[in-house]
């Protein structure tokens, strides 16, 4: 039952990848005035020799169906094109660019679970009283404001008026000549990593609180309060655990989901990640490294959703993967 | 705050902008696209939030950037509630093949991630508002076909459909008369908070300076006091309306939603028994 399910899902994965590639082939070769098209004859000018290792390698010549599989293979084994802007495989660009991502993502995802879980299961916990209706109502808003303006008015306040943090970029004028310092690297990805994980924790905290409150109608829960434990016990051993263990699954897709929302909150801190890329790519219309960048988002929710999957039966014994699914 | 205010207030809000969204002609002193002033004037008594620095007047760009902003967010909210509440109405209906197969397609193209797919589409269509909102729909319809679907298929083996059956109802008609009526609440919850989704994500597309260069709307008046000097210059009269009207807007959108959602799941109120 377990492999078959496996099987299935990374079949899924397989053909919704595919799905994905195809897109990308459609949009970069049957548009009209397509890229290479339009870079090629000025290529074979500057430099025939490349123009026709171009035409091979991505096989210009051959009809439509062939060129088809060859773009398959060219992906499936890493070769995602060149980029337009920066002259370099457009993989080489986005590993290097995912790393600056990385360092922001990391610590907001971790302050967001941190913050909305505890929160969350507080505000479940006490639902209904004061304090929770409150709590919920503040979360509202705080979901309700985009990112980008939690991220223009952390600038705004921060950076421009009272001055305790930089305007953007991810180094000071200084490294220039003293070289790229990892303090101060880190001083400048303050603002960005709280933006990210002020527009994330509302949602962390509703489904933290749902669970919460899916949990407390358990059955466990009344035997617990039969047995006349003290609240503090049934919290602690009893509601809280189990309440947090469907938060795993949610986490790891938050990871990937993070990485989209990232677009506006780096492009608003110039700081040099995926999103930024994303943006810049979008700019200057550079086609084969925005595809690259769409295909490694596939690949990033793939990947979370089989983690998820995976780890979800070493945390909760009781749920048995591939059964009634 | 109770849920029923908080619809109310959601309620009021909203209606404020689509009076202003209405009405925003009659309103506005100066051409929103017209060149009307000095270039970065201050807020004054003849430009109440002073002037961009095309000379445009910010106060009526502001007023009439409502249009656009709104309609991508509705038509983009109904197009995908449409289209999930169809799929999925239909799956769960006739069941069998066809839910096989809508089911396992619906698996599949939840793993493409949808914003980025967006925002090569747009780059690549000629960006209409009507064509965002189009494309938002349409790409955002499949995240709620599971939902739809799993709210319907207890319904389908209710014992009023079987009698409809039995008095020989053809299978639009029990759809339309007595399964959309019973799951009309839900999709409206869906529509509230699809719609405050979509315009926010338009008002992102266009800071990102994929909007719809025809039309004046929120997201590019950002862009523009952010990139132009309305931010470097501490304007803040430039950059801060059209970012306080989307928030505004979003929150009105966000309490309606969470209002309304209290309304059809009583247990939410409830609190749990101890």
């Amino acid at each position: 039952m377990k492999a078959e399910y496996m099987v299935r899902r990374i079949l899924y994965s397989f053909v919704a990848f595919m799905i994905s590639i195809t897109l990308t082939f459609a949009l970069l070769h049957l548009m009209p005035g397509d890229y290479l098209h339009s870079i090629l004859p000025y290529l074979a000018e500057k430099n025939p020799m490349a123009s026709q290792l171009f035409q091979e390698q991505f096989g210009l010549n051959k009809p439509i169906a062939e060129q088809y599989f060859l773009y398959v293979g060219n992906v499936l084994q890493g070769n995602w094109g060149y980029s337009f802007q920066y002259g370099l495989p457009v993989l080489t660009v986005i590993s290097e660019k995912l790393r600056w991502t990385l360092v922001i993502l990391f610590p907001s995802t971790i302050i967001s679970i941190l913050i909305g879980m505890t929160v969350g299961a507080y505000s479940g916990w006490r639902n209904g009283s004061k304090t929770d209706v409150s709590v919920l109502n503040f979360m509202v808003f705080v979901g309700a404001v985009p990112s980008y303006w939690w991220a223009i008015l952390l600038i705004l306040i921060f950076g421009f008026y009272l001055n305790l943090f930089p305007l953007g970029g991810y180094v000071s004028i200084d490294a220039l000549e003293d070289g790229v310092s990892i303090p101060d690297v880190l001083y400048h990805a303050i603002l960005p990593t709280i933006a990210l994980a002020v527009s994330s924790i509302p949602g962390t905290y509703y489904l933290m609180r749902n669970s919460m409150l899916q949990t407390l109608g358990e059955d466990y829960i009344l035997t617990a309060r039969s047995k006349g434990l003290s609240e503090m016990e049934i919290l602690r051993h009893h509601a809280l655990k189990n309440s947090m263990l469907p938060m795993v699954t949610v986490i790891a897709l938050e990871l990937a989901h993070m990485i989209m929302g990232s677009v506006f909150i780096e492009t608003i801190f110039s700081w040099p990640g995926l999103g930024l890329l994303t943006f810049d790519a979008l700019r200057v219309r550079d086609l084969p490294l925005l595809q690259g960048v769409f295909l490694i988002d596939t690949l990033m929710i793939i990947l979370a959703n089989i983690v998820a999957d995976l780890s979800y039966p070493l945390i909760d014994p009781r749920v048995v993967v591939g059964e009634s699914v | 705050m109770s849920r029923r205010l908080a619809f109310n207030i959601g309620l009021v809000i909203l209606g404020a902008y689509i009076f202003t969204a209405l009405l925003s002609p009659l309103v506005i002193p100066y051409s929103p696209s017209g060149l009307e002033g000095r270039p970065l004037d201050c807020p004054s008594e003849s430009h109440l939030l002073g002037t961009n620095d095309m000379g445009q007047d910010i106060f009526s760009r502001l007023v009439y950037g409502t249009r656009a902003t709104l309609i991508i967010g509705l038509l983009g909210a109904l197009l995908s509630v449409s289209v999930s509440t169809v799929v999925g109405m239909v799956s769960s209906y006739y069941g069998g093949l066809i839910d096989e197969f809508i089911t396992r397609s619906v698996d599949v193209l939840m793993t493409v991630p949808g914003f980025p797919l967006l925002l090569v589409l747009t780059m690549f269509f000629t960006p209409s508002i009507f064509v965002i909102s189009g494309l938002m729909g349409i790409l955002g319809g499949t995240q709620g076909i599971r939902i739809i679907r799993s709210q319907i298929l207890s319904l389908v083996e209710a014992n009023f459909v079987y009698g409809a059956k039995a008095m020989g109802a053809g299978d639009r008609y029990i759809m339309a008369r007595y399964i959309l009526p019973n799951v009309l609440s839900l999709v409206t919850v869906k529509f509230v908070f699809a719609a405050q989704r979509y315009m926010l994500m338009g008002v992102g597309l266009g800071f990102l300076g994929l909007g719809d260069p025809s039309v004046v709307d929120w997201g590019q008046m950002i862009n523009r006091a952010y990139y132009n000097g309305g931010f470097a210059l501490g304007l803040w009269w430039w950059l801060a309306p059209p970012g306080l009207a989307v928030t505004l807007l979003s929150i009105a959108l966000a309490l309606l939603g969470y209002g309304l959602e209290g309304e059809i799941n009583p247990r939410l109120n409830r609190s749990v028994p101890r």
